[in-house]
């Protein structure tokens, strides 16, 4: 117990000691989340947007005009009950006409005397099965049905934004991986300056009997600490730009910045971790 | 307790320390005495296991320098106790603090920390600087500081590399009197030093002689 107490003041204590190079660490730090939540923010609402075309992921499902009312009926039955369905609308002949008109201003039954149109239903797929392959999969089961004339999606435009997607995807990804290899090593880097100034204390303590691990610990903690207040400025930082535009600037953009308090305890757990890690590297060299 | 066995540890070539051979039993007082370079800090240096000697050995009670692993050193170093030229001592610490750092690092419980220190700064005649920084003491007081948190974890050695450099013949004298008092309650004591005149200070002190990283003389 006593050990941890004063391993932890002593931690705390660095902090206070080290003035201008603790705050510049701090300063790197939340320079680094602003980075890596902005990151996170844009990267996330790109997705988002890219998902939810969601109408580019319905299927249109053609009935045989020989079908009766009673095997429609059926078919409509069948299609709720599966589980990879979100929605489903039924469009019959009428309504197939009336959105003719509505699309062309003529009326199909000025043209043609009858109404050629067949009855058909539009499907909405679960979010999850948003994708190329289910897409496929399921048009293929419901090809199959005896009702069915023909089932039609947007193929080439689901191949093309699913292209998008996984490239977006990566980037996201990189783009994080670089952004956080970058914030280690500038939080390492700074954090060793904070510890280059006491390094005759390391040098000493060790002379006099203290382990790796004892001489270690508190700046480690003080690293630690360094960035959690280094994320807590990048917090507020980031709260203040979001205040700002959702209420001042909206108009110009029309875009809502939305994070719950989960976001924002991410991001002081995030630089907590990036203090833990770079003064543990830090550390290292002086040891 | 502490032997050399045909210790080499060279820096480069004709530096360093050849051939050392010699033990050192519990409780002696042992003056090491030599020309500048001849290699009196290297020999107190191997002691604490700060260097390693490339030929021969160097034992302290059951460390073996060829055989002892790195996170074994801590624990050699509790109980050898040094005393530094340049003191060492932290300067953003009072003496407290100072002397405490070393039962921290040996993991004592903070009320044996209170009394120790209090204890071995009255000691050495500091109980009343005990807030003070170092940079607020006088040469002799911060030398004092030293011995405080080299004594402070109770070694079973207490080495000191050039005690009296920068001390002036009074306080100097003052020292060898502290450290000849720490001897008589059973710590062995190993002072490196140019200054002859303190040899004779300490009855029945032993004295090794080196130059040029050998030993000349050794009695
Ligand atoms: N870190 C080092 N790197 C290279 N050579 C060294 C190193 N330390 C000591 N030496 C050399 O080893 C020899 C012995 O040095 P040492 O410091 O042991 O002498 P000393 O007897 O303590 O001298 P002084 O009385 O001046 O303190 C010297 O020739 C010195 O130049
Ligand atoms: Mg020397």
């Amino acid at each position: 117990m006593t050990i941890l107490w004063f391993l932890f003041k002593e931690g705390f204590k660095g902090l206070l000691r080290s003035k201008y190079s603790g705050a510049f660490s701090i300063i790197i730090i939340a320079i680094s989340i602003i980075m890596i939540g902005f990151g996170y923010i844009i990267a996330r609402d790109t997705l988002f947007m890219v998902e939810n075309i969601r109408s580019q992921f319905d299927v249109d499902i053609f009935i045989l005009s020989t079908a009766g009312s009673d095997e429609i009926i059926a078919f409509d039955k069948k299609l709720r009950q599966m589980n990879e369905i979100e929605r489903v609308i039924y469009i019959s002949p009428e309504t197939a006409a009336k959105k003719f008109k509505q699309e062309f201003g003529e009326d199909i039954l000025d043209i043609l005397d009858y109404n050629p149109l067949p009855p058909s239903f539009t499907i909405s797929l679960k979010p999850i099965y948003r994708n190329l392959m289910s897409v496929e999969a399921i048009a293929n089961i419901l090809q199959r049905d005896s009702v069915v004339d023909e089932v039609k999606y947007r193929k080439n435009f689901l191949i093309i934004l699913e292209k998008y997607q996984r490239i977006i995807l990566a980037c996201v990804l990189i783009v994080f991986a670089v952004l956080t290899l970058i914030s280690i090593i500038l939080t390492s880097n700074s954090i060793k300056m904070t510890i280059f100034a006491r390094r005759d204390i390391i040098s000493t303590m060790k002379l006099i009997g203290a382990t790796n691990r004892f001489v270690k610990t508190p700046f480690v903690i003080e690293g630690t600490l360094e960035g959690g207040l280094g994320a807590l400025l990048a917090s507020l930082i980031i709260y203040g730009i979001i205040y700002v535009q959702n209420t001042y600037l909206q108009s110009f953009f029309d875009y809502t910045l939305n994070v719950s308090y989960q976001y924002y305890i991410a991001l002081l757990l995030l630089g907590s971790f990036l203090g833990w890690v770079g003064s543990r590297q830090a550390i290292r060299r002086f040891l | 307790m502490i032997s050399f066995i045909n210790a080499t540890c060279s820096f480069r070539k004709n530096a360093g320390v050849k051939n050392l051979n010699f033990s050192i039993d519990d409780g002696e007082f042992v003056f090491l005495t030599g020309p500048s370079g001849a290699g009196k800090s290297t020999l107190l240096r191997l002691i604490y296991m700060d260097l390693f000697p490339e030929k021969g050995k160097v034992l302290i009670r059951d460390y073996d320098s060829a055989k002892i692993k790195d996170r074994q050193i801590p624990f050699l170093r509790r109980k050898v106790g040094m005393i530094f030229q340049d003191f060492q001592l932290l300067k953003d610490r009072n003496v407290y603090q100072n002397v405490a750092i070393s039962l921290y690092a040996s993991h004592y419980k903070t009320r044996e920390i209170k009394s120790r220190v209090y204890d071995i700064l009255n000691q050495v005649g500091l109980g009343h600087r005990v807030h003070h920084k170092p940079l607020e003491l006088s040469g002799g007081e911060q030398q004092r500081v030293a011995i405080a948190r080299a004594l402070v974890k109770e070694p079973i050695v207490l080495l000191a590399d050039e005690p009296t450099g920068n001390l002036d013949p009074r306080v100097s004298i003052e020292l060898i009197n502290l450290l000849y008092k720490i001897n008589k309650k059973g710590t062995a004591v190993i002072v490196a030093t140019h200054n002859y005149s303190l040899i004779k200070r300490v009855p029945g002190a032993r004295l090794i002689q080196m130059n040029d990283g050998e030993i000349a003389s050794i009695t």
